[in-house]
């Protein structure tokens, strides 16, 4: 038997668009890597409450510096994200409780299904070409049921604190737990070494899509 | 002829640890790809008062991350970074300005000598914990980077002269210009455009923009011969 495969926490919310980014980076690696990947949906509204920190996009050069950043990051990821048309409206305005409950739901009920329906929430919210995740209707209406459930709610509240303990001030957060240490790596630029702490091979942020353990 | 080289600035400030890590990632490339690396001296303070934006290191939980993420940064790039030990003195009260008019002045008169003082000034702050706040310990610095005594002696006069604080003044607010929120900021031209790229983490994002990314260690090749 080969060494153990080594567990990675992603902290994530869908509304933060550097998330999506450090998502479909690392699902592209958990079948290259030695890893075992752990999505955990989270608040990212509760993370700036409890850290003191505010959200970038209310900085007015941070806010125009995002969009050319994600701009160029679509194209060197190949994730197609873009902004939407009225960014503060999405990241201030409406936010993404129900959605991170629903996540949250899925994760309990269906973690099977967490990758595929936290892409499309992504789709929804930063891209234009939204599909279907394949839920069943009566599957999707069963959790749309539970985002207000105790069960639920805690479980969010749970996640998001995890993250703060972490010592999360934003979203990406990236837990790698490895011979006896944990390391917390913030945002989806830290990539290269995080694979550098794994003693991975880093092969960019689209890897040629090889199972390397069959 | 082969094709001409892009024109990369560096925009930064010696009180800035990732524009260490910036400037020794782009100094190993920039005989390797075929780019005009031309160095930026700025002022951090400068950069923040006209943007709006905060020290990272005044949230708490930014300045315990910026700790750990220097850590792994140094192995990794292999760039000999510490934390001094009084963070917040050094950030906050002694600052960067006199550091940032004495590589403004070395640019204007000995460009050639600009990335090994640069270099020496970093390592002072952020590699052994020494001032370089004090004239005697920029001196030093630029000694230590090969700079006779009467040279360094004569720049250092020239730091409150009004072409050097109108010229660091300019260099500042080219970078705000660009869109700048903080430091390091790099700036590539290239087919007639121009990307502006914040943080010394967007390194491998720059090389797909110019050429092949070859990690933060390159191997000691020089690719133009």
């Amino acid at each position: 038997m080969g060494p153990l495969p080594r567990t990675l926490e992603l902290f994530y919310d869908v509304l933060s668009p550097y998330s999506w980014l450090s998502f479909e980076v690392l699902c592209r690696y958990q079948n290259i890597w030695n890893i075992n990947l752990r999505l955990q949906p989270s608040l990212i509204a509760g993370i700036m409450k409890d850290s003191g920190n505010k959200p970038p996009a209310l900085l007015p050069r941070k806010a125009q510096y995002l969009a050319s950043d994600i701009n160029l990051l679509r194209q060197h990821l190949q994730v197609p994200i873009q902004l939407p048309k009225d960014l503060f409206s999405v990241l201030l305005e409406k936010g993404s409780l129900s959605a991170m409950r629903f996540l949250t739901a899925v994760n309990l009920e269906h973690p099977e299904m967490l990758e595929k329906v936290s892409r499309e929430l992504w789709m929804r919210i930063w891209s234009r070409a939204a599909k279907k995740a394949g839920m069943s209707a009566e599957q999707a209406r069963g959790l749309l049921e539970k985002i207000s459930t105790p069960t639920v709610k805690n479980k969010l509240k749970e996640t998001t604190e995890a993250a703060c303990k972490y010592g999360a001030f934003g979203l990406p957060v990236t837990v790698a737990h490895m011979d006896g240490q944990t390391h917390m790596l913030f945002g989806s630029d830290r990539m290269e070494l995080l694979a550098y702490l794994l003693g991975e091979k880093w092969m960019g942020p689209v890897p040629p899509a090889v199972n390397a353990r069959l």
